[in-house]
């Protein structure tokens, strides 16, 4: 995957978005600026109301920046309408006409750019071939399931070949099983056409599945971007660290600082060494990030990096789930993964330590 | 509690139970009339008669059925589409097209619906005349064109009508009037037929502006020729009743045949 990554497809340079004027102006994006690489799977992770689908409908072409410029392959498509922009877009609801059949639907678009009949047979074929739905080519769309939906969605915005394709949450209408088949299928099928996917979502399970990158987006502004490794492992702020998976806070203070790593004494007066973010200097008292698989209960707390008092034990399968409530009163979650040769017996209101895995704290910036 | 329920129950059955009576009562008063002289009509009858072939017999002397039923046929079916057309792409642009004056327009629009036609009858008599327009059937449908209320129905109904579609298909190339025929129209063909069945019947029961700008009897539509019947110096009902059957049947004809898509169209044409 990564030789074929190569180059910039998206360039979105300092972009803001005004919505309304004067006092009931609402900024939707603020100096947003990010570099979208050809043939990757990207993704813009976040809330509601976060910015994200007004970034990806400007790219679309239905919206334009109030301020900055978004460059596709390396041309300023500000005045380009949507149909002169090699992207193409899988809306939410899929967006498909009704009033056609799935093979119509698939091969309009392609009709309205000319195209000789001979060629849109045979990439309407290829195409539900793509999405393994060939069987259903003389269906009405409102004849087939949300999830064939979404294949045929698929198949119409990839039949002209676009270079980029945009998905606007285009799973979140379907059920937990065909979200986590569909996951794999967008993966399959974006590997295959080597197509460059930007995807919108604020799942963020869906996000770390399928993503070889994720923008993890706030109030107007990008957070943060890295991999799904960086963004769990490493969040640099607060609300990434919140909004992807669990976390546990911890208050500390910065001891040394060297080499892009702080040592920070913990409650309870334990010294750890913790990452920070690239060209982040702390001091002062600190929020220390640590995910609750990256740590482990002990019975012993002698030893241990923090101490305290077991509030709660949750099976939920896969895992156990311990808090346990510290000395410092901070509350810590840690999780265990079950398997049938169990380690050491814990119950609620046991003294335990609980210990971090090496390189598991991270400095936030906030 | 038992014995109030049942009350409840018997009230509500009274009251549909005589709002069926009035509305299918005219209907078999017209076929029981449609069957009977003059007299008995006057006098009251109430069954069933002998002479419904002599009154069919005596309105097709009477009236020229074929071109009264052709002048009719003409001005509410043409009349119906271009209301439809005119009324649903203003409609649709009032719904899909964002700009400051665009609600101060609407309430305009909406404004007219409170004019009695009463009002504009005269500088509406004046403007066909200076443009000679009076005894034609371009007169008739002319003022229906653009209809306030048909104009609110397609706008209240474009609400419901994806902006995701008008998206998709931007993608594809199309220009906004292909939107609009070739995406819009389909997707909402159950408003155009809800709409169709009401513009259609106004058009076809049109009566007061017909009357006041057709002047010669080649020109009358069906309404006119039926009135005309009944305000004979001797009105013969039982005929006069043949004309007010074979004038509702085209209304009930569009009525049943869409009858389906006019309660979708009702409910909104999308889902």
């Amino acid at each position: 995957m990564t030789d074929r990554i190569h180059k910039s497809a998206i360039e979105v340079r300092d972009v803001s978005k005004v919505f309304g004027a004067g006092d009931s102006a609402f900024k939707a994006l603020d100096h947003v600026s990010v570099d979208i690489r050809e043939n990757e799977f990207f993704t813009l992770l976040g809330p509601s109301g976060c910015g994200k689908t007004t970034l990806l409908r400007m790219i679309a072409g239905f919206t334009y920046p109030t301020d900055g410029e978004i460059r596709l392959y390396g041309q300023n498509i500000a005045a380009l309408p949507p149909f002169k922009r090699p992207v193409n877009t899988v809306f939410q609801n899929y967006a498909l006409f009704p009033h056609m059949t799935v093979g119509e639907n698939i091969a309009f678009g392609l009709e309205m750019l000319d195209r000789p009949k001979a060629e849109i047979s045979a990439r309407v074929e290829e195409m539900l071939a793509l999405v393994k739905m060939g069987h259903l080519k003389d269906r009405k769309t409102a004849q087939i399931s949300g999830g064939q939906q979404q294949r045929v969605a698929l198949a119409r915005a990839l039949a002209p070949q676009p270079k980029v394709l945009l998905l606007d949450e285009p799973l979140s209408a379907l059920d937990y099983k065909l979200r986590k088949d569909m996951q794999i299928e967008l993966k399959r099928l974006q590997t295959e056409t080597g197509i460059t996917f930007i995807f919108v979502t604020h799942d963020q399970e869906e996000a770390l599945t399928m993503s070889d990158r994720i923008a993890v987006m706030s109030a107007g502004k990008i957070l943060q971007i890295g991999g799904p490794r960086d963004i769990y492992d490493r969040p640099a702020e607060r609300f990434v660290a919140e909004f992807i998976g669990e976390t546990n806070f911890l208050k500390a203070d910065v001891a040394t600082v060297a080499d892009g790593k702080a040592d920070v004494v913990l409650p309870g007066g334990t010294r750890v060494c913790a990452r920070l973010a690239e060209g982040f200097v702390p001091h002062g008292k600190v929020t220390v990030v640590t995910r609750p698989e990256h740590a482990a209960i002990v019975a012993n707390p002698d030893g241990a990096h923090l101490r305290g008092k077991l509030s709660s034990v949750v099976y939920v399968g896969t895992d156990t789930h311990f808090r346990v409530a510290l000395e410092s009163g901070e509350s810590f979650c840690v999780r265990r993964q079950n398997s049938l040769e169990q380690g050491a017996a814990f119950a609620e209101g046991d003294m335990v330590g609980v210990v971090l895995e090496t390189g598991a704290a991270q400095v936030l910036k906030d | 509690m038992n014995t109030s329920r049942h009350f409840g129950t018997a009230l509500q059955y009274a009251f549909l139970g005589l709002a069926a009576f009035l509305s299918i009562f005219p209907f078999f008063w017209m076929l029981v009339s449609a069957s009977n002289t003059s007299i008995d009509i006057i006098g009251g009858k109430t069954s069933f008669g002998a002479a419904f072939r002599t009154n069919v017999v005596n309105f097709f002397t009477q009236v020229d059925v074929p071109l009264v039923f052709w002048n009719s046929t003409k001005v509410a079916v043409l009349a119906t589409v271009l209301t439809i057309v005119v009324s649903s792409l203003a409609g649709y642009g009032f719904e899909m097209f964002k700009s400051k004056a665009r609600e101060r327009v609407y309430s305009l629009v909406l404004l007219t619906l409170m004019i009695p036609f009463g009002a504009l009858m005269i500088p509406l008599f004046l403007m066909m005349a200076k443009t000679g327009l009076i005894n034609t059937h371009i007169a008739i449908m002319l003022p229906t064109i653009a209809s306030a209320f048909i104009i609110f129905y397609f706008r209240q109904s474009t609400k419901a009508f994806p902006t995701e579609l008008r998206d998709a298909a931007k993608v594809d190339g199309l220009k906004e009037w292909q939107i609009f025929f070739y995406i819009y129209m389909p997707v909402m063909r159950s408003t155009y037929a809800a709409a169709f069945v009401i513009v259609f019947m106004t058009n076809w029961n049109n009566y007061l502006w017909p009357l006041i700008v057709l002047q010669s009897n080649e020109t009358k539509t069906i309404t006119l020729v039926v009135s005309s019947l009944a305000s004979a110096y001797y009105p013969d009902y039982g005929v006069v009743m043949i004309g007010t059957i074979l004038a509702t049947l085209p209304t009930l004809f569009v009525f049943f045949v869409m009858q389906r898509q006019f309660v979708q169209g009702m409910l909104g044409s999308v889902k």
